[in-house]
């Protein structure tokens, strides 16, 4: 929004400087190029402008045909002011740096200014502009606005009313971005204030953003409330591990102790957003379930145990199990860590590994076809989302669709069982019975030849005619059709996804099976998946509880939680006779290990990651590893070694030399 | 000069509430004579006249309606501000209720000049008599053809709708009312050159008119008697043309409304209301709470003219003047101001948000007692920060009048906060405290 797309430029003046720029940019935008900047609150590049702070007034004139400048009788705000022919700005004047003294003792007449204590205190756009802009002292004498300190608006956001400076970037955000509309103003004059409605409570799926946007202390993240001052703080980029997006994040720690993410910009994948999940979903670091050491079963009770024992006994079983060996990889571990798991299984003789933690996984044909691009999708004219709540799973993805819809006006068409926040957007909601994906997959297909077969709203509960104004809308329109990975946990998930890829050919479209872990992706680029004769999931777990794998070893999933099938996992569990558990936390399946090999987190291992839309991207560490925990790629190094005396792999970085010269 | 009653002429009539009393006083003809012609013979007319907007601003109403695109490519809107709010002003309700069907014709004629399909009357809140009275009308001249489909056999289709609001007084900025007739919050928003004018992107961003009350009472008159007719009165004033209510307050003997010719002078029209009553005059406040006060000896030179006015600092504005006595102690009238400011802002832009709060607390304590030195110099820079700087005219109108009365009055203020009491040697004004 803040830059036009106009293609015609114009010739500006900034402080007597000509400069050329898109006709109808902004100001505030325009000044940048001169490396100048207009002190702001309320505008944000990724927003409408609204231009309620008037901390961006300038002085506007136009030049006249005679070479004269006629100014504008009032200062204007240069974040609304759109760039036009002969425009002169001034961002240097007398007149603008009162008016910028004016605003600040404006805004700090009723704030509290409890910086010592605020969290915001360092970080705060409020004191920088004051800093730079505001006066040094204050006339006002009178009593302060008073209000709660600490306001719970939910379980992450706290807000301290006294400090808001009703700049909107809050009210904006839930309007604008992710749509649902939950904070608004009310009151008016000097009592407005955010809230939601009714004081319930801030449900947000994104709503941690609205901390990050505060221009002040107001917003405050609930988990790290008082816990640091921002120049105690070190930061690092990094990448969120919680879903398959790949969100880039800053990663703030102090002492070794993950404190707050915050969003990192990259226009690629979340442009600057996180959601809930992610940006509380790092409390992992410091959990206090944190695996630590080795420990191996030694009569009934598990123990701690030395490196050296650990693996004389993890090669003993495994070696001698051979084909009878079998592997599981969660979805969050290194690319690195990947290749290693499948040449150690490949040492043992056994091709039965796999990284799907689902019931019917799909063909190799589906699952590596080419996926759009998450930036791709706000440039789509019409979008498909099949068959999952997408601001749940896969959130980032959720904020493109829904950017495309506001800003870009895409039709959008859902079809889910249940109530999800694309439909407050799309122009049709195929909203079915739970459990007929298949049929609805199939009458869309049908839909397309304009023939529904009879019955298919006695089945479905969608009207005909719904399927027809879907298929209206899709016919040639090359809409991405957008479904999550757990499309394959429905009984009928290969039938569903091949319908879906067959409509996807007759839309001219891309049928996008997008991974839910957060490198599954990598996992399957890596191959970790059953080789020739070798064993699915589901095959393992079901030839665990008939004895035919001897030893199993899981790579960081808890499968009684993440697979599907939570008997079989039980079963199978009991039954194996020896199974290693290798992550960086307890969790149920914990119990059932023989050994336990502990695993750094991603912060803390030098790690490629591959995200949803494919794009890789490195993870330097930034935490110590905690105790004798260690990358997984170097157990299997370490183990391959003692097998068939395999030169030891030093780095992370050795294994990505090693595959980009295989593929060179 | 005396009254010259035009709008007014029968609005002592209960018949002329009516459609058969109306029509029989030669309602309608202006409507039916604008369908016959072409719809740009309307806006020449009104441009001949010389017709400003009563609301306030004063800005020329032919602008406005020529400036809807010629070739129509969806809706157009035409609306009405019924939003009387400003203090002092009561001349809409009174037109409202007593001549209904002037505002009605009025609107219908915008419409056709300006090829509308629906027009809106957003009328104040509380003034339910006002709303009974336009929906009786709106409901006759619908039965009677002058409104709904193929109004007077055009072939053209208008419909009017009339919308209470909330009782907020920014929603009678033409902006912030369209937001609140959409369902938004009253909140104004950007205006030219930062957002396209109403003309283009008004009410559900389509071409839209947008007049006060008062205006579009004025367009049957013009059209039927013609533009040239219309611009004989005033004609001595500069640039003001036609006939102005004002809605004459304060301390007088015969409170109400007044329709003048422009070019009266202040003092006539202080006559026509029968004189200052308790006192001798003492200040005036010519058009609303929100324009510069003036003090005895700028009222008699005063001449009601939009470019007249400002030859004493001051404005025509809404038409609410207020005449205060010797007894009135300026300093608690521009609290009271100060107050309903403070209440009244929106809350959306920094200045007037914070700054109107600032100025009542200081000209609350000075009112208390607890004045200093400082204080008029902080409140005359309060001002100065407001004015100009907030997002709407809101902000500016909260501060002319505090500049303008410590600049007429300053030795009022002095007095106050020297000794914490009033300089005038009478109760404060109690008659309009809250």
């Amino acid at each position: 929004m803040a830059v036009a797309s106009n293609p015609e430029t114009v010739e500006i003046l900034i402080n007597d400087i000509p400069v050329q720029v898109p006709k109808g940019e902004l100001i505030v935008e325009s000044v940048k190029r001169l490396g100048l900047e207009i002190p702001i609150f309320c505008y944000h590049p990724r927003m409408k402008p609204v231009g309620m702070c008037r901390m961006c007034l300038v002085e506007v004139g136009f030049k006249q045909p005679d070479g004269t400048v006629r100014k504008m009788p009032k200062p204007q705000a240069g974040c609304t002011l759109p760039a036009d022919a002969n425009m002169v700005v001034y961002t240097d004047s007398e007149m603008v740096h009162r008016d910028r003294k004016g605003v600040l003792e404006f805004l700090l007449v009723n704030h509290p200014l409890d910086c010592p204590i605020c969290d915001r205190g360092g970080e705060c756009p409020l004191q920088n502009n004051t800093l730079f802009y505001g006066p040094s002292t204050s006339r006002f004498t009178e009593l302060k606005r008073h209000a709660a300190k600490a306001f719970p608006l939910s379980q992450y956001v706290t807000l301290d009313l006294e400090r808001c400076i009703q700049c909107g970037r809050c009210v904006r955000f839930t309007e604008e971005i992710s749509g649902d509309a939950e904070l608004a103003f009310r009151f008016r004059g000097a009592s407005m204030q955010p809230s939601t409605f009714e004081l319930r409570d801030f449900g947000s799926k994104f709503s941690g953003n609205v901390i990050e946007i505060c221009p002040v202390g107001a917003l405050t993240n609930s988990k790290y409330r008082f816990r640091a001052r921002p120049w105690d703080l070190e930061t690092k980029p990094g990448i969120c591990t919680v879903c398959s997006n790949g969100c880039n994040i800053w990663f703030d720690y102090r002492v070794q102790q993950m404190v707050r993410i915050n969003g990192r910009a990259n226009d690629a994948i979340n442009e600057e957003w996180t959601c809930d999940k992610g940006k509380f979903g790092h409390e992992f670091y410091n959990s206090n379930e944190r695996l630590t050491q080795p420990l191996m079963r030694q009569g009934g009770s598990i123990g701690p145990a030395n490196w050296t024992d650990v693996y004389a006994e993890i090669l003993k079983h495994f070696a001698e199990a051979g084909n009878a060996a079998a592997g599981i990889a969660g979805p969050v571990a290194s690319c690195e860590s990947y290749t290693l798991f499948k040449e150690m299984f490949a040492g043992f003789g056994s091709t039965s590994i796999d990284h799907r933690l689902y019931s019917n996984p799909v063909s190799n044909e589906i699952a590596n076809a080419e996926k759009s691009s998450i930036s791709s999708l706000e440039s789509a004219k019409t979008i498909l989302v099949f068959g999952n709540s997408l601001a749940d799973d896969l959130p980032i993805i959720f904020l493109r669709v829904r950017k495309a819809w506001f800003k870009y006006g895409a039709k959008v068409i859902v079809a889910y069982s249940g109530a999800n926040e694309v439909e407050s957007f799309a122009d049709v909601s195929l909203r079915y019975k739970p459990g007929t994906e298949e049929a609805v997959a199939k009458a869309l297909s049908e839909a397309m030849n304009g023939a529904l077969s009879a019955g298919v709203e006695a089945e479905t509960g969608v009207a005909p005619s719904e399927y027809l104004r879907a298929a209206e809308l899709l016919k040639g329109s090359g809409a991405p059709i957008i479904s999550s990975a757990g499309l394959q946990n429905l009984k009928a998930g290969k039938e569903i996804c091949a319908s879906l890829q067959a409509l996807a050919a007759t839309i001219n479209g891309r049928f996008n099976l997008y991974a839910l872990g957060a490198n599954e992706e990598g996992a399957r680029q890596a191959g970790i998946v059953p080789g020739k004769g070798g064993k699915s999931v589901g095959d393992i777990l079901k030839a665990c509880k008939k004895g035919e794998i001897k030893a199993l070893w899981i790579l960081n999933s808890d499968l009684l939680n993440e697979y599907p099938d939570r008997k079989l996992v039980n079963e199978a569990l009991e039954s194996v006779e020896y199974l290693v558990y290798q992550g960086w936390e307890k969790n149920e399946t914990t119990a059932y290990a023989s050994v336990v090999v502990p695993m750094t987190a991603p912060a803390e291992e030098d790690g490629t990651y591959v995200n949803v839309d494919g794009t890789t991207q490195h993870f330097a560490p930034i935490l110590k590893a905690r105790e004798e925990a260690r990358p997984a790629w170097r157990v299997f190094s370490d183990v391959m070694s003692r097998m068939n005396s395999k030169e030891l792999i030093f780095s992370a970085a050795e294994i990505r030399e090693r595959l980009a010269g295989a593929t060179r | 000069m005396a009254e010259l009653k035009l709008l007014f002429k029968h609005a002592h009539d209960p018949a002329y509430a009516t459609l058969k009393g109306y029509q029989a006083t030669g309602g309608y003809e202006a409507l039916r004579k604008a369908v016959k012609g072409e719809r740009q013979a309307v806006i020449d007319e009104v441009k001949k006249s010389g017709l400003r907007g009563r609301g306030g601003a004063g800005f020329p109403t032919w602008i406005k309606w020529n400036g809807i695109a010629k070739d129509k490519k969806g809706p157009h809107y035409v609306v009405c501000n019924a939003d009387e709010g400003e203090p002092g002003t009561f001349k809409d309700k009174q037109l409202m209720e007593q001549t209904p069907f002037l505002l009605i014709e009025g609107m219908t004629i915008a419409g056709f000049a300006t090829q509308a399909d629906v027009g809106y009357i957003y009328i104040r809140g509380e003034f339910v008599d006002a709303a009974r009275a336009l929906r009786k009308a709106i409901d006759e001249a619908y039965k009677a053809g002058l409104l709904g489909k193929n109004i007077l056999g055009s072939g053209w289709d208008y419909d009017l709708h009339i919308h209470l609001g909330a009782g907020s007084y920014e929603c009678g900025e033409e902006s912030a009312l369209m937001s609140s007739l959409m369902g938004e919050r009253g909140m104004p928003r950007l205006k030219f050159p930062h957002a396209p004018l109403p003309t283009v992107a008004g009410l559900w961003e389509r071409p839209t008119v947008i007049n006060n009350v008062e205006t579009y009472a004025c367009a049957p008159f013009i059209i039927q008697n013609g533009g040239d007719w219309y611009a004989t009165m005033g004609a001595s004033t500069k640039n003001s043309r036609g006939t102005k209510i004002f809605s004459v307050s304060g301390h007088v003997n015969k409170p109400g409304n007044y329709e003048i010719e422009f070019g009266t002078s202040l003092m006539e029209l202080l006559e026509m209301a029968g004189g200052m009553k308790g006192g001798k005059l003492k200040a005036c406040v010519p058009g609303g709470s929100s324009v510069p006060i003036i003090d005895a000896e700028a009222c008699e030179k005063a001449i009601i003219g939009y470019e007249e006015m400002a030859d004493v600092k001051s404005m025509v504005g809404s038409g609410g003047c207020m005449f205060l006595n010797e007894h009135t102690c300026i300093v608690n009238f521009i609290w009271r101001t100060a107050l309903f400011y403070a209440n009244e802002s929106c809350g959306k832009c920094t200045p007037c948000r914070e700054g109107t709060k600032w100025m009542f607390q200081i000209l609350d304590r000075i009112r208390r007692g607890g004045g200093r030195e400082d204080d008029i110099q902080t409140l005359l820079d309060i001002c100065s920060q407001i004015d100009g700087r907030s997002f709407c005219g809101l902000g500016d109108a909260a501060a002319w009048p505090v500049a303008a009365a410590l600049r007429v009055f300053p030795q009022e203020f002095e007095y106050f906060i020297k000794n914490g009491r009033s300089m005038v040697e009478s109760e404060p004004a109690l008659a309009m405290l809250p």
